[in-house]
């Protein structure tokens, strides 16, 4: 076993700095022939566009994953080192199993894709590397830095345990450091392209390197896929329990994926939350670099890509709140919150069909004469900002709302101010709901850049309430009595599908959102400053996209499918493999983090 | 008998999908195509030709319609009906084209009541109009309610410059003008189609008399060799223009026609 890992340690470290060495010398080799070369060439059969489509989003993936995942198994590897429970250090062992099966994937399909840069779209390339050389080399060390600290970190959990934790943990904290900078690097490439900064008229950088860095979308991206990483990360890891679980043929074994799945989704809920806020604060970034594109983006040719958003996060706040739901069920003494479902539902459906409501209808010249224009005399209210903003804020809040009530779901507080505690814990949800409501109705009433700024109002609102709410719950069930202990692995199989669900949907988003990103340049490279020339400049209909996106999806998760088999290979038969034997869940203490 | 779980969890996956796909193709289908670059070549159109061309710049690579109407009111933008006759009063001591060229090229510099200030100049990249455009357009808004009376010369010479992202650089092409010339008249053949200063006058193709005026060295150039894909300028028949110079001249013959057209001003 420790041959194979040690084998497996030299091949990934090998295949890292080649691919290293290969990055450093084929970018200026490369844009030394492409001043020679034409703008483009052709990729075989598919055309160069979609392979580098299809690679890009593959390697993205990927990376959300490996990225993603290592943030919430630190934490939990920490909680399990303070707790001195066992389990959470298995735990995050199994998440960092799961990244680090998918290590070398990631860094191949970024080779693969700078290939396709270099080799297809060479002028692009060139014009890149005259303005983002010297991150180049950042990149390149910072990788290098990360492969050896993940591999320390995975590798050396047994030998860096019981008096030399802290230094394990600080492998991890570390990882992540350079995992973040990775991704900000990257960031700065791709918003750069969207929102360019620091150059001149013609397209040459006018001083330092930084101002094309710090440009006006590469913060609000930054945050925007740090938070989404971590939720992707979440719903694959718990994907993966899920499959586990519906594998499992023992209670034992059952239970254990039970409670993985749970925290995997409690991991990619609590990060969902404040997801939006993120992208809030995106979108007004870049409204702000250039009108045109945000109009654009929102009401031009992109406005229905918004519809098929809202759906998909619709999708993911139901499926969140009814995995709880079916969760409960395992919970003895959650049997009084019940009540509490239906109208939850109620607020999340109906928040699902405004969100869904576009602004204007697909009809026919009869059908929006009878009408009165495109628009729905009753629900084309229900189309704008106003009322996305209010609906999702309102359902952000009732997931929370079901959040709370799972954690207390087996405890009765046994403190004496449990009542004015209670009361001002829905105070807070109901003085958020009205705030959020007002701005909402307000914001039929003024301009759109006052509108715009009541978004901030209402955010700020929600996320008031969480820290009230959160700020009494936990002293007020410090020490709870508890009504029984959960039955981890009694949950419904039915949930598991919803945590399949929710990886699978929110994947297919991550691809939407990323032709969004790519799609509101139009045609242009990097915006209106490098057009794109190429036959294939033409941005598609949402059709197609989606084709490619679920291909894609299909794809990444047959691939991911076979890299966790691979990973798990080396422990089947072996269930203490580094001295993680798994542990006993089933009618455990209670798990929450 | 019992489906392996991987199968269902497969299926389930898949079905997820095939669903979003659904529905994504069942909306409306729009593609964003790269615009067309506009020639008003010589500037031998009528104005109905001119202000049909601006409407279409309007609607399309101008992007104008996001956020203007033709009557009906925007809430970002305002209402351009009967623009036209209006815009001779709106600045005091301007006439109304040259008003619509200043809100064309500095929109900042006068902001109707009750709107933000969000305009970007339509000669910059991304919209990146040129001046035949810009022409094209000033004509169209003239139209609404007033007298279409812009020329090209109307037009600042600098406008549109930047035109395809970043400022062209100043060309210094290798050929020869007057061995282009014959080019011109002899083996190209340009001369059946096309008025060049003092040769040529057949009005099957545009006017080229003042063609490196009004435009680029790289328009001109792309031009030559692919004449479909550079689109018609507006009012002549499509099509006409062979699309085979790259293949039939040598490349000294294509350097020294293009040095001549550059002297066409």
């Amino acid at each position: 076993m420790k041959g194979c890992g040690g084998g497996r340690l030299a091949a990934g470290a090998v295949l890292v700095f080649a691919l290293l060495v290969l990055f450093v010398t084929v970018v200026p080799a490369g844009a030394q022939d492409a001043a020679k070369d034409p703008a483009y060439r052709h990729f075989p059969i598919l055309g160069s566009r979609l392979a580098v489509w299809a690679v890009a989003q593959l390697h993205l993936n990927f990376a959300a994953f490996i990225l993603g995942c290592p943030i919430f198994a630190v934490i939990i590897e920490i909680i399990g080192w303070r707790t001195r429970d066992a389990k959470y250090d298995w735990l995050a062992h199994e998440f960092v199993k799961l990244t680090f099966a998918a290590f070398s994937t990631t860094a191949l399909l970024g080779a693969f894709l700078l290939f396709l840069f270099v080799g297809y779209y060479p002028k692009f390339w060139t014009y890149m590397t005259s303005i983002f050389f010297p991150t180049y080399w950042v990149y390149a060390l910072l990788f290098f830095a990360e492969t050896f600290i993940v591999y320390l970190w995975y590798y050396g959990w047994d030998w860096l345990s019981g008096p030399r934790k802290w230094i394990h943990v600080g492998l991890g904290v570390l990882s992540n450091l350079v995992g973040t900078a990775i991704l900000f690097v990257a960031n700065s490439w791709v918003t750069f392209m969207i929102s360019p900064a620091g150059i001149t008229e013609s397209g040459a950088l006018k001083g330092s390197v930084w101002a094309a860095i710090n440009n006006f979308t590469w913060m609000p991206i930054n945050v925007h896929r740090l938070i989404a990483n971590i939720v992707f990360g979440g719903t694959i890891a718990a994907a993966y329990a899920a499959f586990r679980f519906l594998s499992a043929e023992t209670d034992e074994e059952r239970a254990r994926y039970d409670w993985m799945g749970y925290i995997g989704n409690f991991v990619a809920l609590s990060a969902f939350i404040v997801l939006p806020f993120a992208g809030y604060w995106l979108g007004r970034e870049i409204y702000a670099f250039n009108q045109t594109m945000g109009i654009t983006m929102m009401g031009g040719f992109m406005s229905w890509l918004w519809i098929i958003q809202a759906l998909l996060i619709g999708i993911l706040f139901l499926g969140s709140n009814y995995y709880l739901w079916l969760g409960m069920e395992r919970i003895p003494g959650s049997e009084r919150y019940r009540k509490f479902v239906p109208p939850m539902l109620l607020v999340l459906t109906v928040g699902f069909m405004i969100w869904a409501t576009p602004r204007s209808m697909v009809v026919t010249l009869d059908e929006a004469r009878a009408m009165g224009g495109t628009h729905h005399p009753a629900l084309g209210f229900f189309g704008v900002m106003s009322a996305k903003n209010t609906v999702v804020n309102l359902m952000i809040l009732t997931t929370f709302l079901s959040f709370v009530l799972y954690r207390r779901a087996n405890r009765v507080s046994t403190k004496s101010w449990v009542r004015t505690g209670m009361m001002l814990q829905w105070a807070a949800i109901f003085v958020a709901a009205i705030i959020v409501v007002f701005y909402g109705v307000y914001g039929y009433f003024v301009e759109s850049m006052v509108r715009i700024g009541f978004s901030v109002y209402q955010v700020l609102a929600v996320l008031s309430a969480i820290v009230v709410v959160m700020a009494i719950d936990i002293p007020m069930f410090r020490g709870a009595r508890s009504t029984g202990t959960i039955r981890w692995g009694t949950i419904a199989p039915r949930s598991q599908y919803v945590l399949i669900l929710l990886a699978v949907t929110f994947t297919w988003l991550m691809g939407l959102m990323g032709f969004a990103r790519s799609g509101i340049r139009q045609h242009w490279h990097v915006y209106a400053v490098l057009r794109d020339t190429s036959a294939e400049a033409v941005t598609p209909a949402l059709g197609y996209a989606a084709n490619v996106i679920t291909i894609v999806t299909t794809v990444f998760f047959l691939l991911v499918s076979f890299i966790f088999w691979l990973g798990g290979l080396s422990e089947r038969g072996n269930a203490g493999a580094h001295g993680h034997a798994a542990p006993v869940i089933s009618g455990a203490s209670d798990p929450r983090p | 008998m019992r489906v392996p779980v991987g199968a269902r969890v497969g299926l389930f996956a898949l079905v997820i999908m095939g669903s979003y796909s659904y529905f994504a193709n069942s909306i409306p289908q729009i593609e964003s195509k790269p615009p067309e670059e506009l020639s008003l070549e010589g500037g031998n159109v009528t104005p109905a030709q001119l202000v049909k061309a601006g409407e279409q710049i309007f609607k399309t690579k101008g992007t104008c319609e996001i956020c203007h109407r033709v009557g009906q009111k925007g809430t970002r933008a305002p209402d351009l009906a009967g623009v036209g006759a209006r815009a001779g009063k709106t600045k005091p001591g301007m006439s109304g084209k040259q008003y619509i060229i200043e809100s064309l090229l500095q929109p900042g510099a006068y902001i109707v009541e009750g709107y933000p200030p969000i305009m970007p100049a339509v000669d910059k990249p991304p919209i990146a109009l040129n001046r035949s455009e810009l022409w094209a357009v000033t004509a169209f808004l003239e139209s609404l309610g007033g007298t279409v009376d812009v020329t090209l010369d109307d037009i600042p010479k600098t406008a549109g410059t930047a035109a395809g992202g970043g400022a062209p650089a100043e060309v210094k092409l290798p050929g020869d003008p007057k061995a282009g010339e014959a080019v011109f008249a002899g083996k190209g053949g340009c001369i059946a189609c096309h008025k060049a200063g003092k040769i040529g006058a057949s009005p099957v193709g545009p006017d080229l008399s003042q063609i490196a005026k009004i435009q680029t060295p790289d328009y001109i150039m792309r031009k030559i060799l692919d004449p479909k894909g550079m689109g018609t300028v507006a009012g002549f028949p499509p099509g006409v223009m062979p699309q085979a110079f790259g293949q039939t001249l040598a490349s000294k013959e294509y350097m020294d026609l293009v040095a001549f057209l550059l002297t066409l001003k």
